[in-house]
This record gives C-alpha cells, sequence and structure tokens, in this order.
C-alpha cells in the first residue's frame, strides 16, 4: 500500500511539472510581443520594467521558467495590469464557488444514481432498466449548455422562480438561502451529466457483481436483499464508478465554465471568461495552472479512495 | 434410516429452459437424511449434483428453471418457498458450504464481518457479541490467532484458510443439516483430508446431519453413513455407504469405482477409465442414460429406463435391468 | 445459474450479436443528411445566413422561412445548415487527427511492446491526466487570432492520449489472440499482421469510438462557441446560434429552441450507431 502510494506520488509530481511548463508557455504562444500584449492598456514604461522584472522576460526561456515557478512556489502569481489586483487573490475569492458548485452536483448525482442503479440491476432488462437505460442515453446527448439555457427559459423566465436566473448570486455567507436557491439550477445541470455516466458505470458492475458466487453465498446465510446490495454487492461495484468520478472532474469543471458564465457566478469560469475577453492573461494562466494542478489532485485522491474500498487494487 | 426424517426430498425435477430445449438437470430424485447421518452424493461432474444441493437449498434462480417435487427441510416445504420464507430456515435450519473458497467469500469484506454478520442479521446479537463469537469460531475450525484473522481480507489468506472461513460462516447459527457441495475441490490435496476431518469433528461436536456432494468416492468411503450416486440427474444407485462399497449392483457405480485409486491395490494398478462421455442431456433418449457406455447393456437398456429397484432389507436400491451379481463384481 | 449450466456442460451461447435495428438506419440517415446538407449548403437554395432582413425579425415559423427568423431577420433554418458546417468540420477534422497520430501509435505500441511501448504509454498517461479541456480552452485562449483550423488542431491534438489509450487496450486483447501468433510463426511482416490480421478485428471498436467521439468534440465545440473561443460570429454554428439567442429568449423561443434541437439530434444520432456498433460486433467495453 504505501509503496504504491510513493509511487503514485511521484507520478503526480511529475505531471505538475508538465502542467507548470505547460502554463508557463501558454504566455509564449501570444502573437507578437508578449509583454505588450499582457501590458494591454497599461503599457507604460514603469509597468513595462515591472513585467520583466517578475517574468525575466530579457532572459533565456529556460531561466524564465525557474524564476516563474519560483514566484508561483511563493504564491506570487503576479499583478494583473488590466486590473490592477493580485492574481492569486482574484483565485481565491473565485474557487470556494466551483469547489460549491461541483460537490453540491456531486451530491445530487450521487444520490440519484446510485439508488436507480441499484433499481435497475436488480431486474437487468426489465421494464424499469429500460426506461431508466433509454432516458440516461437521451440525457448523454444533451449538452449541459442547452439544459442550462432551457432551464432558465422555463424556470426564470417563463415560470419566473425567483433567485434562479442570471445574476442572482449571493455569497453563502450573505444569505445562505438565496445562495442555494442560484446554485440549484447550475448544480443541477451539471448532475445531470455526472448521473448519466455513474448511473451507467453502476449498474453494469452491479450487474457483474451479483452474478459472483459471493453473493449467492450471502444470500444463503439468510440476509436481506436490501443488505446484500448495500453491504456485499455495491462496495465492490464501486471502484469503476470512483475512477470515473476522478476522471469526471475535469470535464465538470468545463461544463461548469459555461454554466457560470451564463449566469454569471463569479466563479473560476466566469472570472476566466471574463479575462480572456479582457486579454487579461496573468489571470487566465494563474486559473489554468490552478485548475488543472487541482483536477490532478482531485484524480489522486480518488485512486487513493479506490485503493480504500478495494484492497485488491495496490496489493497486485 | 429411523427417526423423523430432517430432509426429505421426493420426487424432486430440476429443468432448465435453454436455447436447446428443456434440459433435466434433476429427475426424480427421492432420499431423506435423518438427525445426525451423513449421506454422500457421488457422480461425475454434470450429473446435477451442484444443482441439487441448490435446489434443496432453495437458492436455484427461478428465472426459465422448473422445479418440481417436494424438499421438505425439519417439516417446510422450500420448493416454491419465497425467499422470505426461505430466509428464515437458511443458516438456522440448513447452511451450505460451497465449491470454491476462492469466490464464495467476499473479497472487500473483513472475513471476520462475514462471519459475524449472519450472527447479528440472523440472531440479532450485538457487535461485540458477535464478534467474540466469530473469533470463537474461527479458533473453532482451527485458524490460528483468529483475533488477528479476523481483520484479514480474504486475499490475504490461502485457499484452505478460506475454506475454513467458509465453514466457519455456515456453522455460525449453528444449523441442523449442513450441506457440503465439493468443499475441498479447489484444495490442495494435502488440505483436502483436513477440511473433511475438520467437517467430521464438527458434524459429531454440534449434532448436525451433512449432506456431502463430491465426485471423489475415496472422500465419501469412510466418513458417510449413506451414499447415493448419481448420472445424468438420477439416482442410480442407493444404500448404507458400507454396502453400496462392498455390493453394488449397478455398472456404473463399479466404473467409479474402479476408476479410482485404492490403497489396496498394487502399486501401479492402471485406473480403468470410464469409456465414452458422460450423456448429453438434451439430448438423452428413451433407455438407460448409461447403457451407451456400459458394458452389460441389452436392447431393453436402450429403450427402457430401469426404475429405482424398491429397497432391499439393508435398505439398498439400484436402477439396473442387468445387476451385477456377486460372482460377475 | 449460468455457473451450474456450465457444470453440465450445456454453456449457455452467447447472445447472438444484437441486431442493428430500424432506428439504426433512422439514425444514419438523418446523419447523412445533415452532412450532405453541409458540404451542398453553397448549392442548395437557401437564404444568405447571412442576409439581414428587418421586415421578418422574431418571425415564427412559416412557408417562408421554415424555422423563422432572428433578432436581425436572418433565417434560421439557412443558418442551421450553415452552423452545421462548422459543428461537423471541427468534430471530422479533429477526430481525423486524433486517430491519425493516435490509432497507428497505439496499434504499433501493443503490438510491438517493449521500450517502445513503455516509452509512448507513460507519455501517454501523463497528457492524459492533464485536463484535456482546460488544456484547449488554455491554448486557444492564447493563440490568437482564432481561426477553424486552429481549432481543429488543438482538440485533434488534446484527443491524441485517449484515441492511444483506447487502440492500445483493443489491439493488445486481438494481439494475445492465437490467429495473430499463427500469422507471426508462419512467418508473416510485421506489415502484414499489422494491416491484415489486426486492424480489421480493431476497426468495428475503432469506428465506435470515432462516432462518440466526434460526438464529444461537437459538445465541446458549443462549449467552446459559449465561451466566445470558437470562430467569431456572424459566421453560424450551432453553440454560437445558441449563445446569441439567449438575450432574445423570452420574446423568440424559437431561437433556442431549433438549433438545440438540431444539436440534439446530432449528437444521439451519433452516440446511438456507436453505441449500437460496439454492441453489434460485441466488442467488451473499455472503460474510459
Amino acid at each position: 500500500m504505501l509503496r504504491y502510494v510513493v509511487r503514485r506520488l511521484v507520478m503526480l509530481l511529475g505531471i505538475v511539472v508538465v502542467i507548470s511548463i505547460g502554463s508557463f508557455y501558454l504566455i509564449h504562444l501570444l502573437p507578437g510581443d508578449p509583454a505588450a500584449v499582457i501590458l494591454g492598456t497599461g503599457d507604460t514604461p514603469a509597468n513595462r520594467a515591472i513585467l520583466y522584472k517578475q517574468l525575466g522576460l530579457d532572459r533565456p526561456m529556460v531561466v524564465q521558467y525557474f524564476i516563474w515557478l519560483r514566484n508561483i512556489l511563493h504564491g506570487n502569481f503576479g499583478i494583473s495590469f488590466i486590473s490592477q489586483t493580485s492574481v492569486a487573490s482574484t483565485i481565491r475569492a473565485a474557487l470556494p464557488i466551483d469547489l460549491e458548485l461541483i460537490a453540491l452536483s456531486q451530491i445530487l448525482a450521487f444520490a440519484a444514481a446510485i439508488p436507480l442503479a441499484m433499481r435497475s440491476a436488480r431486474k437487468p432488462d426489465g421494464i424499469v432498466d429500460r426506461i431508466l437505460g433509454a432516458g440516461s442515453f437521451t440525457l448523454l446527448s444533451i449538452p449541459p449548455f442547452i439544459i442550462i439555457v432551457l432551464l432558465v427559459l422555463v424556470i426564470s423566465i417563463k415560470l419566473g422562480i425567483s433567485n434562479t436566473g442570471p445574476s442572482s448570486y449571493v455569497s453563502f455567507g450573505t444569505d445562505w438561502i438565496v445562495n442555494l436557491e442560484s446554485l440549484t439550477l447550475p448544480a443541477f445541470t451539471l448532475a445531470i451529466g455526472s448521473f448519466v455516466l455513474y448511473y451507467r458505470v453502476l449498474r453494469s458492475d452491479l450487474i457483474a457483481t451479483l452474478q459472483e458466487e459471493f453473493i449467492t453465498v450471502a444470500r444463503s446465510k439468510g440476509i436481506s436483499r436490501r443488505r446484500i446490495m448495500w453491504r456485499h454487492a455495491f462496495r465492490p461495484s464501486s471502484v469503476a464508478l470512483l475512477g470515473s468520478a476522478g476522471v469526471n472532474i475535469g470535464g465538470l469543471l468545463a461544463s461548469g465554465f459555461v454554466v457560470e458564465y451564463l449566469l454569471a457566478i463569479p466563479g473560476l469560469g466566469y472570472t476566466l471568461i471574463a479575462a480572456i475577453n479582457a486579454s487579461d492573461y496573468l489571470l487566465v494562466q494563474g486559473i489554468v495552472l490552478v485548475v488543472s494542478v487541482g483536477v490532478v489532485v482531485i484524480n489522486f485522491l480518488f485512486d487513493f479512495v479506490i485503493n480504500i474500498v478495494d484492497p485488491r487494487i495496490s496489493r497486485e | 434410516m429411523s427417526e423423523v426424517p430432517l430432509l426429505e426430498v421426493r420426487e424432486l425435477s430440476v429443468t432448465f429452459e435453454t436455447a436447446g430445449g428443456p434440459l433435466p438437470a434433476v429427475s426424480g430424485v427421492s432420499f431423506t437424511v435423518g438427525p445426525n447421518e451423513t449421506l454422500g452424493i457421488v457422480g461425475e461432474s454434470g450429473s446435477g449434483k451442484t444443482v441439487l444441493a441448490r435446489s434443496i437449498m432453495g437458492l436455484q434462480p427461478r428465472a426459465r428453471v422448473t422445479t418440481t417435487g417436494s424438499v421438505r427441510l425439519n417439516g417446510s416445504e422450500t420448493v416454491g418457498a419465497s425467499e422470505t420464507e426461505l430466509r428464515r430456515l437458511w443458516s438456522t435450519e440448513v447452511a451450505m458450504i460451497f465449491q470454491d473458497p476462492m469466490t464464495a467469500l467476499n473479497p472487500v469484506m473483513r472475513v471476520g464481518k462475514q462471519i459475524d454478520e449472519t450472527l447479528r442479521v440472523r440472531l440479532g446479537m450485538s457487535r461485540p457479541a458477535a464478534k467474540a463469537r466469530a473469533i470463537e469460531l474461527l479458533e473453532m475450525v482451527g485458524i490460528p490467532s483468529p483475533a488477528q484473522r479476523y481483520n484479514a481480507y480474504p486475499g490475504q489468506l490461502s485457499g484452505g484458510m478460506r475454506q475454513r472461513v467458509v465453514i466457519a460462516a455456515a456453522l455460525a447459527c449453528t444449523p441442523k443439516l449442513l450441506l457440503a457441495d465439493e468443499p475441498t475441490t479447489g484444495l490442495d490435496v494435502t488440505i483436502q483430508a483436513q477440511i473433511l476431518n475438520l467437517l467430521d469433528d464438527l458434524k459429531d461436536r454440534l449434532h448436525m446431519s451433512v449432506v456431502l456432494i463430491t465426485h471423489d468416492l475415496g472422500v465419501v468411503a469412510t466418513r458417510t453413513s449413506h451414499l447415493a450416486v448419481m448420472y445424468a440427474g438420477r439416482i442410480v444407485e442407493f444404500g448404507a455407504t458400507r454396502d453400496v462399497f462392498a455390493h453394488h449392483r449397478m455398472p456404473y457405480t463399479r466404473a467409479l469405482l474402479e476408476s479410482s485409486p485404492r490403497v489396496a491395490n498394487p502399486s501401479h494398478t492402471r485406473l480403468a477409465a470410464i469409456p465414452g462421455r458422460p450423456p448429453n442431456l438434451l439430448t438423452l433418449g428413451e433407455g438407460c442414460a448409461f447403457a451407451p457406455r456400459c458394458a452389460y447393456a441389452n436392447d431393453r437398456c436402450h429403450v427402457e429406463r430401469p426404475p429405482l429397484s424398491a429397497p432391499d432389507a439393508a435398505g439398498h436400491s439400484f436402477a439396473c435391468w442387468n445387476p451385477l451379481s456377486e460372482e460377475s463384481r | 445459474m449460468s455457473e451450474s449450466l456450465n457444470e453440465l456442460g450445456v454453456l449457455e451461447r452467447p447472445e447472438a450479436s444484437t441486431p442493428l435495428g430500424w432506428l439504426f438506419w433512422v439514425c444514419v440517415g438523418w446523419l447523412t443528411l445533415n452532412v450532405l446538407a453541409a458540404i451542398f449548403a453553397n448549392v442548395l437554395p437557401l437564404v444568405d445566413p447571412l442576409y439581414q432582413n428587418y421586415n421578418v425579425v422574431n418571425a415564427g415559423p412559416s412557408l417562408h422561412h421554415l424555422l423563422g427568423t432572428d433578432d436581425l431577420g436572418r433565417d434560421i433554418f439557412s443558418r442551421i445548415v450553415f452552423g452545421s458546417r462548422v459543428s461537423i468540420a471541427v468534430g471530422v477534422g479533429a477526430m481525423l487527427i486524433g486517430f491519425g497520430i493516435g490509432a497507428p501509435l497505439g496499434m504499433l505500441a501493443a503490438y510491438r511492446r517493449g521500450r517502445f511501448d513503455t516509452i509512448v504509454t507513460t507519455v501517454m498517461y501523463v497528457f492524459l491526466a492533464f485536463p484535456a479541456i482546460v488544456a484547449v480552452i488554455a491554448v486557444l485562449s492564447f493563440w490568437t487570432p482564432r481561426s477553424l483550423l486552429k481549432i481543429i488542431l488543438v482538440i485533434g491534438l488534446a484527443s491524441v492520449p485517449l484515441v492511444y489509450r483506447v487502440i492500445r487496450t483493443a489491439t493488445m486483447a486481438i494481439a494475445t489472440k492465437d490467429f495473430v501468433i499463427a500469422a507471426k510463426v508462419q512467418g508473416a511482416t510485421d506489415r502484414r499482421i499489422l494491416i491484415k490480421e489486426l486492424l480489421p478485428n480493431i476497426a468495428p471498436i475503432g469506428v465506435s469510438f470515432l462516432l462518440i467521439g466526434i460526438a464529444t468534440v461537437v459538445t465541446l465545440e458549443g462549449a467552446l462557441a459559449f465561451l466566445g473561443l470558437s470562430v467569431n460570429p456572424p459566421t453560424p454554428s450551432w453553440g454560437n446560434m445558441i449563445n446569441e439567442s439567449r438575450t432574445v429568449m423570452s420574446q423568440n423561443p424559437w431561437l433556442v429552441l431549433f438549433p438545440s434541437l438540431a444539436l440534439c439530434l446530432f449528437l444521439l444520432c451519433l452516440n446511438f450507431i456507436g453505441d449500437r456498433l460496439r454492441s453489434h460486433f460485441d466488442v467488451t467495453e473499455v472503460k474510459l
């Protein structure tokens, strides 16, 4: 187990290094003089001097990377010359909103996927299973940006339910009820994609597990169907579920960006799009770095949980 | 067979609906097992032993399976009973040990939990009491340092240890009847005897009846009081174990005996293989299922199935038109 | 039950490969129609998708404008047909790049094994751990000015590791089969084995994954259009049509519904065909 964790940690570190190189290099994708593009309207000799010092733009590329990396490791993501605020503090303000949104959507997705997958697996190809199968397949083909647009159209505009439309976001600290109301539609939208994935993965694994001999053995002890499902079948069937949940987080962020942008929820996605539109490249770079590392770390944590759930994996 | 039978099987038939037509896995099987008796059921693989065991338990899946006849467990009928009714019998009246200890234990559940789960669910024991009892059970089946093994996952135990855990789980609620379906097939030869001796010992200590299912005549010879020989889903010979070994009448029983090694034989004695293959149950004809492989078969054997004879004074019965006599044996 | 039947020597035959069914052909037909319309949009008798007719603004469906007009009086039907060109070009183009690089590498790595496989697989897995969608957004936001070709290139390259993994796994399952080993023993060249023995067996899962991949890319392009990272308006694409319509959604819901419907039907057909092909060829599900 320990060896496994160490090996994964080394891999994690390698991936983070690659991500940092990629994020660093983004600046050099900009056409022409990067300094001119980054500074934008703030292109004064004084600002230019600050930027050169901050990024080491007059030094060789490799040196630039290490200067940049040292700053990042000290929590210094630079100062945006567009908004005159520190990139780090902007990210710190936005990040919790994404975390809340993702947490809410995942709770919804699991709460729906687990019992429905169990229901389907109890009688594969039964009427309930067929209906759920067809329904989930259809949902699979509706992109989240269409779902959110339609939900806003029906619920916020046609039905006029308050605190659900664009720009209704309030921070959790200000008024947590309105906060939850304003996050209902986005969380629901993000949950649908995850639900379809989790339902399908868990269903097929449960069906396979329920045919195992140890399930028959558990039945022969006189244990109820319900207890067998939860205590005996669920855990060995949840490895692929957790794996796909970990991988799903990356895709969830992208859908989350769109949803935030549409409803003007000031999370990382909204901030990112605003930064792209304002050509605030240091902010874009900072967000890309934080999000990428975040996704990789979440993946790693899921891997870790999988090992606890199924002790067979790390023993291999 | 004295006293009230603990297990009474009457005309049990189990038929699968398959793509190739109805498949009679078990046909018209009847026998009884009394308290503290051990019945051995022997047959080649494919003779319907496992299906028989699962049908007695009521564990056979119901979809595309037709079960007729009667199985009374301590007076309760299991054929056609709902799973809720059966659950009341499982563990406390009857328990089963499965063939392969590698697949019979939940790989992601600590072995101790798999034992005390039964105690808590079926006997309503408290968590600490169940744990203490589970450790006792582990000790009873001969697992060293049971308190530590309680927390092990099945993957951390050897095959023999796992089968001991399976036995401990099956015996947790001290069932009156234990069905052991090839309990040693998946194990090393050296471990096999240990497990069988353990079962023998536990049977006496817990006053259980045991149905021991196996393809190995050597296993049943000394450990059973009665013996049923199965072929193609039917019982073809039945009697007291010693009687069947000494005075078998059915050529198939003899073939089985000759195909298993015996200590009494001089070394390098060639084992007699049974000619031909086990029959395809989908295409069974009217005659005796063993006839195509039988050296004694005549025309009648191919067209008319011999019924199981009425038991003689010793309770010995057989299904054969040309039974072996003392001379031909 | 399979266990006990097994013991009886009567293995239940695996269910004969599921028939494709009529719905499959309806989907194929719809996709063909979409693709043909996209290719021949210029020659079809369609209104110019950029022509603004201020006499019919926000009109509902009529004979003149089959699906109505938008807030600038542009014909929605024509814009949907022209808009499909962007979606289809990005979907097909990116997957051609992804498969063009990922599939040969995956086959070769699975067939050769050894150090080549170790190196390529390690590199690919590092990139797989990288959140591809974030990378696409990042590169597209920096690599200006944006064009259709850049979008195709960036998404295509980002999909290479995924394609690589699927094809490598599929090849590995087949490369160890007896008929491949037999061909090797008989002295067939590597090239011949790869093309004659492996390729035909991997093709079904490849095609199925290709279709589902196109659906994913088309969805991604829609999301990018929402974020302003796809082709610039006024060029229509399904994504930016839906995005633009939001502002007038309450007055003219048709504007949201029709392009959404076009996109969803397109995706549904791709997913359905991909799914059916996979179960038809009875390929065990490769876990993604």
